[in-house]
């Protein structure tokens, strides 16, 4: 038992001095930071001025209303009740009857409209971080969790979305009621009124000590989150390892440790900042005490009346209310800006270079490529690749053939731009790549990955991902093309046949070929093909080379090769071996230069 | 529903003390204004300064007391709440991880997440409110009307009268909010369902560039998040303002009788006042019922979703007759009659299989694209039962080993690498935990990928994306190789494993193999692989058209005949 009750106390506690320290002269800079996450959410709220102001005037009107009630409550026993004159009572009610109504009304208006100014923003927000998404170079995404990221989208927005919800209303409302009782408690007693604000300094340091903590613990707490997040979805994409490997137990041990971190944060977040409305609690009891002892004095000494200290303590609960209010929004706000300081943070990832003001669209290209003296590398420093030369032919078929870490897909990143080199230029029909809008150029460029992943979705949806405006034929056409057609046939549900997320249902073999099918129907210029390197039975295979030989037809093909017979093919072959080209030609031109491309096919030849 | 209440059980203590604390707190409260009173009655009417001070420094005592007691109120709130929260983290997070594989279709990966994370957090922040502020509002409510009656029974039971439309609202508005916010949720998976499939197949978009498409995909996911959101948080707002109505109507008829009542005589002045006093007490006080409509409202949606999850019944287990002193020694696997097809689909998989390979053995299985051959395989580690028939390893049925002996024994390389976030070291040690150093390198050496890892900058330290985005095709397939031997298991199952890897690597890896003392069976489209196999068997459609050696095959099969010569002819791969 009393183990238990020791419990709550027993939470390591959380090192703010270690925060502290190891944001050094920064914090300055964090409460800056505050300052501009809040001012970058206002300025999403002020898009919203029209409606805003209608919030405001039914905040002003309701807290009229609210007001004019008890005075009207008043009037009925003074001139009614007391004097017991029944008549022209009922018209004093039914304007009372009409106050409040108007009163509902306007605080539901008011809550009506700000949620719809709070939702809206919240929508442009997600809407806005997944649009910035997609404008990120692809290498944000190679270094990201998925679920870390979802975690952002959506428990960091619900912060910012349940504060916006309510916080605007209450912290408008609570000013101008604070405005007016100080006004009238001024008015009745000045000196009364300064012993009552006397709390305020205090309420001031008691609150700055609370959020310089639970500021901190806000965000933690929602890193851990994210954390948390992105360690699920990924143990639950994996689940088909984890059991094979009955890891369940090893799983569940790394869970618990993230779990017991967020506990941890968790806990001391919601401790300090249930401090809050515990400290205006004894600050309001604090004003009561010392308005009833001081006033008491006072009236001893006739410098008051007594009549003056009981209004006065009523007042300085109508004082401390409103105070209450924005010390408690304020904290919510507090964790508002937590969540929103993670939304900015992917926001502010410096999206895919812009395309140049000068570029151009390119309509059709006839597909002759030139890489001119092309290096380039990931990483400033290291050279991925370094000296890259050659020119495909419209129409041609290029292998690059080497080593895994040879700079193939490297080639390929830089021809569909995921990247720009370094140094050279890469000439699309004699244009520098520069100059084109990217849109454009992939809008030229088909692809066949080496994953072919599929969406969930039918597989009528997923081919037709290709060319949207595909019609039904055309995307059967596509199919029958890529030798699809008969195997489609086959499923339960044909064309209509519901592919999962984890691709279940149809093998490796199907799936290459849907989507080949695929970039078929995109019908583009060029192709990028990154040849799958799962093997799949001979029927198949052949399948496949055939439809990558209609797919390849009058294009200019750009393939990473695993198969003789498709490199056989090949007009040129690149034979790269740390980022170079160290040899070029045909098959049978490299075959008797005896080089790197010989012995490469001898390893072959021999097994 | 239930479940999730009972995770509070252990709390209960804590509860209770957070309750007692916030309850010094009420009445701390209400005594100060009596308090007041003495001041003014006995010190300042009578002149007594001492007094003054003395009930002064009283009423300031005990509101630092009622403080210290909210202090630890919020450790104690904040224990219970968090506890709880942990507590039903760990359970649902354990319960997915017994989940069998048609168990997973029932929920979509992303709504799995949210429920962990979001909803979690909805029934947590309920628990720490209620604990804290919600139960002040009912006491005052219910403390304001007994009082009123006492004061002047029939206009007391007016202003009650407002009370059963509060029932009668406030049971309608919980029961529809509920339902509001529990298709919120629903909207949050789809949201979070979009997002994670673009993560996923990011590439593929930006190739496409299909990135304004899904934008749209998900702006009408948002836009359907937002509309429920915001109709579900409406209709709570709705019903501030309704009840504030109904109570100030109730003060109005009280105003109305009370007038006729002083007149005749049978009510007095100061009761009216204080009557209507109370009203606008009540009233005060709902304002904060809507935000108790709202945080029960979420906690019930909330509640019913993890309760989903972790009332989930497990349909693959440990059959109450294992054997659980059985040991896998030898690794001999065996197929009798086996039929299968996946719990959703009526369509078999596979048909009467059957066939027998002992403790050491190599089996390979060539089959076309689709004909069920990762099927057949997923039914050795028991990731599917069979539906009929049976699987045995070292002659005893797989279904009364345990699943924990079964898979230990099992080295699995599926056919998609699915490698996840850490150092590579970390990656191969995955398949055994406390693994020495020296057992990874030599994981790594047989699995060829040694040299590779040391000629990157940070060796085995070296970090991986997730499903080890930033490796080649054949690092992954390595890598994930080496995470099997390194559990040095009896039996070891390559699902078309090696297919990225040049024809010496691959030699050099199967020759590697050998030094393991296991069965093997491998899923390949070569020949060249095949060859050098104890058994082949020959799968299409489901069913086992041909088995035995490669020579046997060569003579016996012609379908074996055919590939072999269309292969050799034909089919050469290179470096990867």
């Amino acid at each position: 038992m009393y183990k238990e009750l020791r419990k709550p106390f027993q939470y390591s506690r959380p090192d703010f001095k270690a925060n502290g320290r190891a944001a050094g002269g920064k914090k300055k800079a964090k409460a800056k930071n505050m300052q501009s996450t809040l001012k970058r959410l206002w300025m999403y709220l002020s898009e919203k001025k029209g409606m805003l102001f209608l919030v405001v005037l039914m905040v002003v009107a309701s807290s009229g209303l609210g007001l004019l009630g008890p005075v009207l409550i008043g009037r009925a026993i003074d001139h009614y009740i007391v004097t017991k004159q029944t008549q022209g009572l009922f018209l004093l009610l039914a304007g009372l009857a009409g106050t409040y109504f108007l009163y509902s009304l306007s605080s539901f208006l008011q809550s009506f409209w700000m949620i719809g100014i709070a939702q809206d923003t919240v929508q442009k927000m997600r809407n806005q971080m997944f649009r910035h998404l997609h404008s990120l170079p692809i290498s944000f995404f190679d270094r990201r969790q998925h679920g870390e990221l979802m975690s952002r989208v959506t428990n960091d927005m619900e912060n910012v979305s349940s504060t916006l919800n309510s916080s605007v209303i209450q912290i408008f409302s609570s000013l101008l009621t604070l405005v007016g009782t100080v006004s009238v408690m001024l008015w009745m007693s000045p000196l009364l009124t300064i012993i009552t604000l006397s709390i305020v300094p205090l309420m001031f340091a008691g609150l700055k000590w609370i959020t310089n903590r639970t500021g901190v613990l806000f965000k933690e707490q929602q890193s851990n989150i994210g954390e948390l997040n992105g360690y699920i979805e990924e143990t639950i994409s994996g689940q088909r390892i984890v059991k094979t490997f009955s890891q369940e137990q090893k799983v569940i041990l790394d869970f618990m440790k993230k779990n017991k971190r967020l506990r941890e944060s968790g806990f001391w977040a919601q401790t300090f900042s249930g401090f809050i409305p515990k400290l205006m609690n004894v600050l309001n009891n604090l004003s009561f005490t010392i308005i009833a002892a001081v006033g008491g004095i006072f009236a001893l000494k006739g410098m008051i009346t007594i009549g003056t200290i009981i209004v006065f303590t009523e007042y300085s609960r109508q004082f401390t209310r409103p105070l209450n209010d924005l010390a408690n929004q304020f904290n919510t706000l507090l964790s508002a800006v937590a969540g929103a300081e993670r939304v900015f943070e992917i926001l502010d990832e410096k999206a895919e270079a812009k395309d140049e003001s000068h570029a151009i669209e390119v309509k059709e290209i006839k597909g002759e490529v030139e890489f001119r003296d092309v290096s380039f590398s990931y990483e400033k420093g290291g050279d991925t690749v370094s000296g890259i030369s050659f020119i495909a032919e419209p129409g041609q078929t290029v292998a690059l053939v080497g080593p895994t870490g040879a700079g193939k897909s490297t080639l390929i990143n830089l021809l569909s731009r995921f990247y720009d080199p370094d140094i050279g230029a890469i000439y699309f029909d004699g244009v520098e790549s520069r100059s084109i809008k990217r849109a454009s150029l992939r809008g030229q460029m088909g692809f066949v990955l080496q994953d072919s992943f599929l969406f969930e979705g039918s597989i009528m949806e997923n081919i037709r991902y290709g060319r949207l405006d595909a019609t039904d034929e055309e995307v059967v056409e596509a199919a029958k093309q890529a030798n699809s057609d008969s195997f489609i046939h086959k499923l339960p549900d044909g064309y209509q046949t519901l592919l999962k997320q984890d691709g279940s249902g149809i093998s490796q073999g199907q799936k290459q070929l849907l989507s080949i099918a695929r970039a078929l129907l995109a019908d583009p210029a060029l192709l990028v093909l990154d040849e799958a390197t799962s093997s799949i039975d001979t029927v198949t295979e052949l399948k496949i080379q055939e439809a990558l030989k209609r797919l390849m037809k009058g294009r200019t093909s750009f393939i990473i090769a695993h198969r003789l017979n498709t490199i056989r093919h090949a007009d040129q072959i690149l034979v790269l071996h740390s980022g170079r080209v160290i040899e070029k030609g045909t098959h049978e031109t490299l075959l008797k230069n005896k080089g790197f491309y010989y012995e490469l096919n001898k390893g072959v030849k021999t097994t | 529903m239930q479940k999730v209440f009972s995770f509070l059980k252990p709390y209960r203590i804590h509860m209770v003390i957070a309750l007692c604390l916030m309850l010094v707190e009420l009445v701390v409260e209400l005594w100060q204004p009596y308090l007041m009173a003495k001041i003014i009655d006995e010190g300042v009417m009578k002149k007594d300064l001492h007094e003054v001070a003395l009930l002064g420094g009283f009423m300031l005592a005990i509101s630092l007391f009622s403080f210290l007691s909210g202090l630890i109120n919020s450790f104690y709130a904040s224990h219970a709440s968090q506890s709880f929260g942990f507590d039903l983290r760990k359970a649902m997070f354990e319960k997915i991880q017994s989940f069998s594989f048609s168990n997973f279709s029932r929920f979509s990966t992303s709504s799995l997440v949210t429920r962990m994370t979001n909803d979690v957090t909805q029934v947590q922040n309920t628990v720490f409110m209620s604990l804290r502020i919600m139960m002040r509002a009912p006491l005052l409510i219910i403390g304001g009307l007994i009082m009123a009656i006492s004061v002047d029974v029939k206009l007391g039971l007016v202003l009650a009268g407002g009370i059963p439309f509060l029932v009668v609202f406030l049971i309608w508005a919980r029961t529809k909010a509920r339902i509001y916010f529990q298709s919120t949720q629903e909207k949050l998976d789809n949201v979070n369902n979009v997002i994670r499939e673009n993560l996923i197949g990011m590439r593929l978009i930006k190739a496409y560039i299909r990135g304004n498409y899904e934008v749209k995909r998900f702006q009408k996911a948002n836009k359907e998040l937002r509309d429920k959101t915001a109709s579900a948080l409406r209709l709570i707002e709705f019903s501030t303002p309704v009840l504030m109505m109904v109570m100030n109507l109730a003060i109005l008829l009280v105003l109305w009788f009370g007038g006729f009542e002083v007149s005749s005589g049978g009510a007095k002045v100061g009761e009216v006042v204080a009557i209507v006093n109370y009203g606008t007490r009540i009233t005060g006080a709902l304002s904060v019922v809507s935000m108790i409509l709202m945080v029960f409202a979420r906690f019930r949606a909330s509640g019913q979703r993890i309760a989903d999850v972790l009332e989930t019944e497990i349909d693959l287990l440990d059959h109450a007759d294992v054997d659980a002193s059985f040991l896998i020694k030898n690794g001999k696997v065996e197929f009798k009659e086996v039929s299968f097809h996946y719990p959703d689909s009526p369509y078999p998989v596979l048909n009467n299989v059957s066939f027998s390979a002992k403790g050491g053995a190599v089996i390979a299985i060539l089959g076309a694209t689709g004909s069920g051959k990762s099927s057949l395989f997923q039914l050795v580690p028991r990731l599917y039962d069979v539906n009929s028939g049976a699987v045995f390893i070292d002659d005893k049925d797989i279904r009364s080993i345990k699943l924990d002996t079964l898979r230990g024994a099992i080295g699995y390389v599926p056919q998609e690498a699915l490698l996840f976030t850490g150092t590579i070291a970390e990656n191969i040690s995955w398949g055994k935990e406390n693994a020495s150093e020296e057992e990874i390198i030599e994981a790594a050496k047989n699995a060829q990928i040694h040299e590779t890892i040391k000629s990157f900058p940070q060796g085995y330290q070296s970090r991986i994306g997730q499903k080890g985005v930033n490796l080649s095709g054949g690092q992954k397939q390595r890598i994930s190789i080496a995470r099997a031997l390194i559990r040095k298991p009896k039996i070891l199952m390559l699902d078309d494993s090696t297919s990225a890897l040049d024809l010496k690597t691959e030699g050099r890896l199967l020759h590697a193999l050998k030094g393991y003392s296991c069965t093997t069976l491998l899923i390949t489209q070569k020949i060249s692989t095949a060859m050098a196999a104890d058994n082949i068997l020959l799968l299409e459609d489901g069913e086992i058209k041909e088995q035995g050696t490669h020579e046997e095959l060569l003579k016996g099969s012609q379908l074996y005949r055919k590939i072999f010569e269309t292969q050799f002819e034909e089919e050469k791969r290179m470096y990867v």
